[in-house]
């Protein structure tokens, strides 16, 4: 199982499945990381997390720690 | 004593009083004591709105 | 007169809107979470006045932060006329999904798709008229930046309000509509209003909803129990969200057709690539940092003092002597501006006190106007053009789009302290003033977060005790002939925020126990500050802080005028006597001994009190330090002009600075170049170390008398009283420890050791008791 935390800096990959605490899947799933969704790991901050990630056209941050919850497509 | 004296001693006077009168009536009508005018802030954009509500 | 409410996702120009619209100047950045709650304008370009109300933006209906309540909560209940959902093209699809909501709810709605203009720049196009049919609902294409379509918008809302309109979903057609039904026939025969929207947040188990509806609760898991799901089981969550997000990539986002394919390099990238780099991302923020204080305060700016002609610059002999700086250095913009006031003021209060001389020839009221009313007004407005310069910079970084940045660089930083990068934002804001930054913390989602930003926002010294810094230790330099203070500024600002960070530290350890909040931010693109912005922004803080100086400022130093001249018996206190005699001498002599393990208590001479004064004076307003200092030490030199005696512990000065002294005295021409400062520091005898720890107890303390009623606002009722205790003992131990080291420097390691210790026992308590996890 690949989790969007594994992402190395530019891979780009469709979101199979979003686990995680409610309130943290709520706001996922508002700011549009909802299964189908492709997303491209832009970059990691300089202390490596959190990471930025473009999804659906915009940028987003997120923490490693949540980046966990985000389960991925086996893609290369 | 010198009519500018008196003058003086008026005008600081009615400062003194007018700044904790006014203070004073801020304060009952709930709003801060920063004076509410700063458009940056979004401290008293609710206050002043249940005041208008109130007042009608 | 009718109602529109103006929603949408934060960042996408709402405020730019209002203010379009209703000729408001409410304040705009760039970042997520700018407004945190409502405010209401009037339109009055149409046919009738129609009110307009700014919400706070939020992503979807099912609210996460404070501010995000708020405009749900408006949009439900005050019922307004029409509701304008403000779309930002550049990011359809997440912004269409709250659209795919709000359509729920039985109110009027129409769509202003904003920021055309980008999308026009960018090549892009987009199908309006399409996105009208399909979405069912009226599309205006407009620019709030640029003005456009406004009054067109206005129109067709007016137009549409008078519709009634009826919920529609997205999710008609999926697996769940009968899911739906069901619960909305359920609702209906309540008598519910909005009965679509509620079913849907009830089968999205939306925990306000749930505790509003108890009852259908029940019957919703039983109808839930009849349904499910190849992929996502029972999980409804996801499937609303995913149907929502589905039905808005395959029937509206292939009507934006986009010129170049793929991700390509913007302007914005570019920048971002640089700023957040991993290498450099955070020397860039330190660098930035340190440049907005070196601007402010330089005396020395850009370090040119070695290269420049020392005469040229301090242009000696003319009236503006000293403006661009001394022979020691050039002067920054921050302070050239502060140089250029205070000959403004000086020569202003020359005149006045000339013309009032003219006029009367009774001793007294010539005191009272040029100690008691001249000496603190000027001595405050000095100070307002270096502190508006500061601001400037301060909403610069914020209208870039830099500060969200700066959450995300600094948030690993900011976790190992324990709060996440995004409370570092209001904490920024704390630079500029502690009301609005205390009030930001709403977009906070965590309940303790937001009490430690609270309580830590007065530490990142605020505009207004840029004064009380600047003014002593230019004092210092003057009077112990110390070069380069404005280091010690510096020094000041970086021990303010290490107390932010060491009393987030034992907070966290003790009462704010729990774990940290998790950290999802829109970052939004960078863009250049709009230049009528902030002139807006300056010249509406300016005007607040001119009327402060004539208002607040002034009465409190006619009272402190009056309280020193004045015994008990209210008798004034003839010039030759001292001011030992008077009413603040003898409260401010109560009050001194708590000041002694801070360096400025009973150690001090027997006009020691005044310092002590000038702390409680802060409490009102922090400008209030300096305007009171003024008109004491004013009071003293004139004081000292006839009766030397009380230069009692002129020990503490080199001879040199005192001959200067007695020469000004002698000369009868003080009320110049800030002596008052330096007769005080003979008058009083108090030393560097004292007058330190005398900053560093102002800017650590109980905040003023606005910051304190924003806290007690903001936070929950039994957390205030604890949040102004906290805040005495914090000044209380800081400036002791500051006066200690600078005193007796081997302290330092007594303190150190003392800290490491408490930090030591709190982690090995916390190991043993652990705390119980969130579920």
């Amino acid at each position: 199982m690949k989790r969007l935390s594994d992402f190395l800096v530019g891979e780009v990959g469709i979101v199979k499945k979003v686990n995680g605490e409610r309130m943290i899947r709520r706001r996922l799933f508002d700011m549009g990381i909802t299964p189908g969704a492709e997303i491209y790991m832009r970059k990691k901050a300089p202390l490596g997390d959190p990471i930025e990630i473009t999804i659906r056209g915009y940028e987003l941050t997120l923490r490693n720690m949540e980046a966990k919850c985000i389960e991925m497509e086996g893609n290369n | 004593m010198n009519p500018i004296d008196v003058l003086i001693i008026i005008g600081c006077v009615a400062i003194v009083v007018g700044v904790i009168v006014t203070s004073i009536i801020n304060k009952k009508k709930g709003k801060t004591s920063c004076g509410c005018d700063c458009a940056h802030c979004s401290g008293c954009a609710n206050k002043t709105k249940t005041e208008e509500q109130t007042n009608k | 007169m009718k109602r529109f409410a103006l929603a949408g996702n934060p960042n996408c120009g709402k405020t730019t809107l209002f203010n379009s619209l209703t000729g408001s100047t409410a304040h705009v950045g760039n970042w997520p979470g700018v407004t945190v709650d409502k405010r209401e304008g009037v339109y009055k370009k149409g046919a009738e006045p129609i009110s307009i109300v700014d919400l706070p933006g939020i992503y979807s209906l099912s609210p996460y932060t404070p501010e995000e309540v708020v405009s749900r909560n408006y949009i439900l209940d005050e019922k307004p006329d029409c509701v304008i959902n403000i779309v930002d093209v550049t990011n359809l699809e997440r912004n269409l999904y709250l659209t795919t909501q709000i359509m729920e709810m039985d109110v009027p709605v129409v769509i202003a798709l904003n920021m055309m203009d980008i999308l026009e720049k960018q090549g892009d196009r987009i199908n309006a008229k399409e996105l009208e049919k399909r979405l069912n609902i009226p599309v205006v294409e407009i620019s709030a930046l640029k003005n456009t379509g406004m009054d067109e918008l206005m129109k067709v809302a007016l137009a549409t309000c008078k519709k009634e309109r009826k919920g529609v979903t997205v999710l008609e057609h999926t697996e769940l509509s009968h899911l739906i039904g069901d619960v909305r026939i359920a609702l209906q025969g309540q008598e519910v209003a909005n009965p679509l929207f509620h079913a849907i947040k009830l089968i999205e188990n939306d925990e306000i909803e749930i505790a509003m509806h108890p009852q259908t609760v029940k019957m919703v898991e039983e109808f839930k129990n009849t349904f499910t799901n190849d992929l996502f089981g029972t999980d409804f969550e996801a499937l609303v969200a995913d149907a929502r997000y589905r039905h808005i990539t395959k029937n509206y986002s292939p009507l934006l057709t986009k010129k170049a394919k793929g991700i390509k390099l913007t302007s914005s990238d570019k920048a971002d690539r640089i700023l957040t780099n991993k290498w450099l991302a955070i020397p860039i923020f330190l660098v930035i940092l340190f440049s907005m204080f070196h601007l402010t305060f330089s005396e020395n700016f850009l370090f040119l003092s070695g290269i420049l002609n020392k005469d040229w610059v301090s242009l000696a002999g003319t009236h503006f002597e000293g403006l661009f700086g001394s022979g020691e250095g050039i002067a920054a913009p921050g302070v050239v501006l502060f140089n250029l006031m205070d000959i403004i003021t000086a020569t202003l209060s020359g005149w006045i006190g000339e013309g009032v001389a003219n006029l009367t020839s009774t001793e007294w009221i010539l005191n009272l106007v040029n100690d008691g009313i001249l000496a603190g007004l000027c001595a405050v407005l000095s100070f307002v053009p270096q502190i508006i310069f500061l601001l400037l910079l301060l909403s610069i970084l914020e209208d870039t789009g830099y500060m969200a940045r700066v959450a995300f660089i600094l948030d690993k930083i900011f976790r190992k302290f324990g709060v996440s990068g995004r409370a570092f934002i209001p904490m920024i804001m704390g630079f500029g003033c502690s009301v609005p930054a205390m009030i930001n913390t709403r977009t906070l989602a965590d309940e303790r977060e937001r009490i430690l930003t609270i309580r830590t926002i007065p530490f990142f010294t605020c505009g207004a005790k840029l004064p009380i810094l600047a003014a002593v230790t230019g004092a210092i330099a003057m009077a112990f002939n110390v070069a380069n203070v404005d280091l010690i500024t510096y020094a000041l600002y970086v021990i303010g925020m290490a107390t932010a960070v060491i009393t987030i530290l034992v907070m966290r350890g003790t009462t704010q126990r729990g774990e940290i909040a998790p950290f999802i931010m829109e970052l939004p693109t960078y863009h250049m500050p709009s230049f009528k912005a902030l002139m807006i922004h300056l010249w509406d803080k300016t005007k607040h802080y001119i009327k402060k100086v004539f208002t607040v400022i002034l009465a409190s130093t006619i009272i402190v005028w009056f309280l020193s001249n004045f015994r008990w018996n209210w008798t004034i206190i003839e010039a030759k006597e001292t001011m030992n005699e008077s009413i603040l001498a003898s409260i401010g002599q109560f009050m001194q001994p708590i000041f002694t393990p801070l360096g400025f208590g009973s150690q001090l001479g027997s006009l020691g009190w005044v310092f002590a004064v000038a702390a409680i004076l802060g409490l009102i307003a922090k400008e209030n330090v300096i305007a009171g200092f003024l008109t004491l030490s004013s009071v003293i030199l004139a004081m000292m002009a006839v009766n030397p005696d009380i230069l009692v512990n002129a020990g503490v000065l080199s001879e040199e600075v005192l001959a200067e002294l007695n020469a000004l005295i002698e000369s009868g021409e003080f009320g110049e170049d800030g002596y008052e400062v330096v007769a005080m520091i003979a008058a009083t005898g108090i030393e560097i170390p004292g007058l330190i720890s005398f900053i560093v107890f102002n800017m650590t303390t109980i905040p003023c008398f606005a910051a304190v009623a924003t806290a007690r606002g903001e936070l929950k009722k039994g957390t205030a009283k604890w949040t102004i205790l906290f805040w005495i003992l914090t000044s209380y131990i800081v400036s002791m420890a500051t006066y200690c080291i600078l005193t007796w420097w081997w302290t330092a390691f007594i303190f150190v050791a003392l800290m490491t210790l408490v930090i030591c026992i709190i982690r090995l308590y916390n190991k043993k008791h652990p705390i119980a996890k969130r579920g």
